[in-house]
């Protein structure tokens, strides 16, 4: 049957070590004709399927002029489509047109010369105001939620990282196809009413995080961390961007990467391969294939010298050390997990004001927090992306006994050189594979987090990668950790982040 | 499915040819029935030893065990000179150690096996719970009994989980969000357990006998009630459970009375100052119990007002059509015993402030004077009928929910007739329930902001802020002292 349809059912066993029983990662393919991928977990029982679509597009893929512009376009897939949110397309079209048109007049007038004319952006303005009025006749608002919510749509959110953009949805086993018609019909009809508005969402979106005490500090670190590759903006963008950007500019973008070929469409959950196979091929593949689409370009050039920064500012007092390593798929990328889990492990946890939480017994929680009482928290972390990885030390010094930031820095690198030294203990490495092990196991059994990780892991290394990292942590040994200790834990490779609460705010 | 394989395979190549069936809009749209019934909690009810209650499901889909303990304690059992007693205990029951366990070790245990053990204590409920590997459950199963019923609160971890939550007093005031959420709390309910903050005093006035009196007053298994779920058979995780509860012993406890009187507040404009680029506001007053039979009315009628998401009309008025934020809405938050609290929120740049406080006050007003659409009504029925199998997905949750029903005295049908009473809720109960729990002349209007661009307002909405009503400015308290500044 299954080759029949051309679906690819693909059982791998897991190999025996922590557990008792062999456990399947069992994922179904069909890969439509325009390139579109279809993946697919059944788990018979509760009457509910996750329904996600990842593209592979994301905020490294912007440049200088656009940046956010991956998660302002989507917030536009949400704006209608020639379709869906709107009475009377051809009449709402013209309109729409005549504001593109006055705001590109007001934009000129606004950001391209440094005395535009108050009085005719005012002027124009009013215009725009009053066609915005008049449109609204046609618009019917928010009506992809709509449409999902009264069918019992659940989880219904979408998201932008760095590297990809997802869109969610959770329905009722029966109503599979709503989701199929409605994804597919704003890949291929999108049309991005209410832009402005919506660029004001984003900017309050902006705002937001911005309130956030510390926020501008970590910005900065993050835009000197990486001086050359599209990770130094965040997902959100700059201000000016989000402001001077285009229609036109979102357009552009969409007609680039919102391409099947780009794309990945996974369901977990209570339903039949087939029937969804039947499905797919119905709504998704009607959309025509896209060009080609090259990788990044730009990675992080070497560093050659140390970089610090200082800062201050209504956030707790902190210190953050972090180093570049490989991206993810690298063969080192594994030793630099076991290193994370063995020095940082539930060293921050329920730090921000949460009442209990897990513990710590990560090395530097042990010593630093524990032994020597010198943090409130000290953890690590390993992030291996999928153009430029970072590896990230975090600590939170006890200001009660007058610990300094730099005390903190003296210590982590101490422990640091005993890992180059000596690496970690049999004991740590051990329970660091089994964290990898168990920490798999659990995610086998949440649909959306399944679907989330199977999904995303597809657009870059295929999600058999799930898979082969699992593996390649249980090779890890000692020579490898202290190798990748000594390789990339070292000063021209760094940024130390200073950060003190300025008082009085 | 076999069988018709065929046939689908027919399907796929006409169907692609053909443009078969292919809808272009959802209204064209027809779905096969679905039917479904929620699990029935009785099914899954069993007792222990001592009267210990369970809610248990085998599920042999992984080889997980997951096991919580919900507790009849929380932060509002604890004395005024007592306060922060719950967060040091959330803290410390499992990294203080048992009699014959130390806590770094169990941690390290439990970590080694991949597992996970966490402690969380609430406002009235408590929950330790416990994940590891089904062939780990012996091992986890001692560990989590021991620490359930034998913690020894040692002096180490004591003095650090103190030197932890002092430390992280220096924080209280820097989140907005944070701030507004505490204060708009401390003015509806005024001064009571509900709104007591520890300070560096108070925290460190906490001895281990305190915590081992308050230990010893609440945990025992009548006073528990256990949800499992995983890899194991009933009959020989019943024998297992035995074993270590058997010599539990069971007490009386009289739950301290909760906070009955609330203070009213003024009606008007409560602020507080911070140097942000946004106000962030809440809006309302007390709302009901979920036990209240206006509750279900009051759920549909607050998914159109601004529950409902992008359905609902505080986001598409402040959000879709004026652009005003990112994130608003209504909310009637519940709590077990006591009136939750009602409001509408939203954050917005200072110079819009007064201009979306104003939409929302009108969506507030509108709610009550005119009855919701058809087509409001049906979207926010069918989202509750439609969507609730999803309370069932995760066996554990699943049992969590029973075991909270239960815990909280709801009746155990309240799933099995939950979509009949939704489905009974019309357009007249709306209005009425509108009328009664949302009362925009009584709404406390909350602003944490920076005053002088908040005040001044902008071309749609010019200030000042008096125009909303009385504007009482609210001083913070010094975290570390929980006193005014002078």
């Amino acid at each position: 049957m299954k080759r029949a349809l051309a679906l690819v059912g693909v059982v791998v066993m897991l190999a025996a070590g922590l557990l008792a029983a062999d456990l399947t990662l069992d994922v179904k393919e069909h890969v439509l004709a325009n390139g579109m991928k279809i993946l697919m977990i059944p788990k018979p029982g509760v009457p509910r399927v996750v329904c996600h679509i990842y593209f592979k597009v994301g905020s490294i893929n912007e440049r200088p002029g656009i940046t956010g512009s991956a998660h302002v376009h989507e917030h536009l897939m949400f704006k209608g489509t020639e379709v869906m949110g709107v009475t009377d397309y051809a009449k709402d079209a013209e309109i729409d047109q005549k504001i593109d048109k006055l705001m590109d007049l007001i934009y000129r007038e606004k950001y391209w010369k440094n005395d535009g004319d108050a009085v005719k952006i005012a002027a124009w303005q009013k215009e725009v105001d009053e066609l915005v009025k008049a449109e609204k006749a046609y618009i019917i608002k928010d009506d992809l939620w709509t449409q999902y919510m009264r069918n019992g749509g659940t989880g219904l959110n979408a998201s932008t990282s760095q590297e990809t953009t997802g869109y969610y949805v959770t329905l009722p086993s029966n109503k599979v196809e709503l989701q199929m018609l409605l994804e597919s019909d704003r890949m291929m009809n999108a049309r991005f009413r209410e832009f402005y508005s919506e660029k004001d969402v984003l900017m309050e979106e902006r705002r937001l995080s911005e309130n956030r005490p510390g926020y501008f500090f970590g910005e900065q670190v993050n835009a000197a961390f990486y001086a050359a590759s599209p990770y130094h903006w965040g997902v959100i963008g700059w201000m000016d961007d989000l402001r001077k950007m285009t229609k036109e500019d979102l357009v552009e973008f969409h007609n680039r990467y919102y391409v099947p070929n780009n794309a990945v469409a996974i369901y977990v959950g209570d339903f039949k391969p087939a029937e969804v196979v039947v499905l797919a091929e119905k709504y998704f593949g009607r959309i025509p294939k896209g060009p080609d689409l090259e990788p990044i370009r730009t990675g992080e050039p070497p560093q050659y010298s140390e970089k610090r920064m200082y800062g201050e500012g209504p956030a707790p007092t902190s210190l953050q050390m972090m180093f570049h390593t490989p991206p993810d798929g690298h063969p080192d990328t594994a030793a630099l997990s076991i290193l994370a889990s063995t020095l940082g492990s539930g060293g921050g946890g329920g730090f921000r004001g949460g009442r209990g939480g897990g513990g710590g017994t990560g090395r530097l929680y042990k010593i630093l927090v524990r032994e020597k009482q010198l943090a409130v928290n000290a953890s690590a972390s390993s992030r291996p992306q999928w153009y430029v990885g970072a590896f990230q030390f975090s600590a939170t010094p006890r200001l009660d006994k007058r610990v300094q930031p730099e005390d903190l820095e003296k210590e982590i690198w101490a422990e640091v050189e005993k890992v180059k030294k000596d690496g970690v203990t049999e004991e740590e490495m051990q329970k660091a594979k089994n964290r990898g092990e168990a920490m798999f196991v659990r995610s086998l059994g949440s649909t959306m987090g399944l679907a989330s990780r199977v999904g995303r892991a597809d657009l870059h290394r295929g999600w058999r990668s799930i898979l082969t990292d699992l593996d390649e942590l249980k090779k890890v040994t000692n020579d490898d950790i202290k190798r990748v200790a000594a390789k990339y834990f070292v000063k021209d490779n760094s940024l130390t982040a200073i950060y003190r609460r300025k008082m009085g705010r | 499915m076999r069988r018709t394989l065929s046939a689908v395979l027919l399907l796929v190549f006409v169907g692609v040819v053909l443009g078969f069936g292919q809808a272009k809009h959802p209204s064209e749209l027809r779905y096969p029935a679905l039917k479904y019934e929620p699990p029935d909690p009785k099914t899954f009810r069993t007792e222990y030893a001592n009267s210990l209650r369970a809610y248990v499901q085998e599920d042999n889909s992984l080889p997980l065990f997951n096991i919580t303990a919900l507790i009849n304690f929380g932060g509002l059992y604890v004395p005024k000179e007592k306060t922060g007693l719950d967060r040091v205990l959330g803290d410390l029951l499992i990294r203080g150690g048992t009699k014959t366990r130390d806590g770094a070790a169990i941690e390290e245990r439990i970590d080694f096996l991949g597992g996970s053990l966490n402690f969380m204590v609430g406002e009235r409920t408590s929950q330790l719970s416990l994940s590891v590997l089904s062939k780990d459950l012996d091992e986890g199963l001692a560990i989590f009994f021991d620490v359930l019923m034998n913690p020894e609160f040692r002096e180490d971890p004591l003095k650090l989980a103190k030197a932890r939550l002092v430390e992280q007093l220096r924080q209280v005031n820097d989140q907005p969000s944070g701030v507004l959420s505490r204060e708009y709390e401390r003015l509806l309910y005024g001064d009571n357990a509900l709104t007591w903050d520890p300070t560096k005093a108070t925290y460190e006035g906490i001895s281990a006998a305190d915590l081992r009196t308050f230990h010893a007053k609440y945990f025992f298994p009548r006073n528990i009630i256990l949800a499992v779920s995983g890899d194991f058979a009933k009959a020989d995780l019943k024998a297992k459970v035995n074993k270590f509860v058997a010599g539990w012993k069971n007490k009386s406890v009289a739950i301290p009375s909760l906070p009955k009187n609330f203070p009213a507040p003024e009606p008007g404009v409560y602020f507080i100052q911070k140097a942000i680029n946004q106000g962030y506001i809440s809006l309302g007053h007390l709302g009901l119990e979920d036990t209240n039979p206006d509750y279900f009315a009051v759920q549909v009628m607050n998914f159109v007002l601004g529950g409902g998401s992008f359905t609902s009309r505080i986001t598409t008025k402040v959000r879709s059509d004026e652009g005003l934020s990112y994130n608003q809405g209504s909310r009637f938050a519940y709590r077990w015993g006591f009136p939750g609290t009602f409001s509408g929120y939203v954050q917005t740049k200072s110079e819009t402030v007064g201009y979306a406080i104003s939409l929302i006050l009108a969506e507030f007003d509108r709610i009550r004077k005119e009855p919701v659409s058809d087509a409001e009504m049906e979207t926010a029925i069918n989202y509750y009928l439609e969507s609730f199998a999803d309370s069932f997905q995760s066996p554990q949750a699943t049992m969590g929910n029973f075991a909270n029903l239960e815990m909280t005295g709801k009746p155990m049908d309240y799933y099995k007739t939950y979509r009949d009473k939704i489905k009974a809720v019309t357009k007249a109960r709306v209005q009425e329930v509108a009328n009664k729990y949302v009362r925009p002349g009584q709404a406390a209007i909350m602003i944490v902001g920076d005053w002088e661009p908040c005040n001044k307002g902008g071309a749609q909405w010019p200030g000042p802020l008096e125009k909303l009503g009385k504007v009482h400015k609210i001083a913070l308290r010094d975290p570390m002292t929980g006193e005014l500044p002078k």
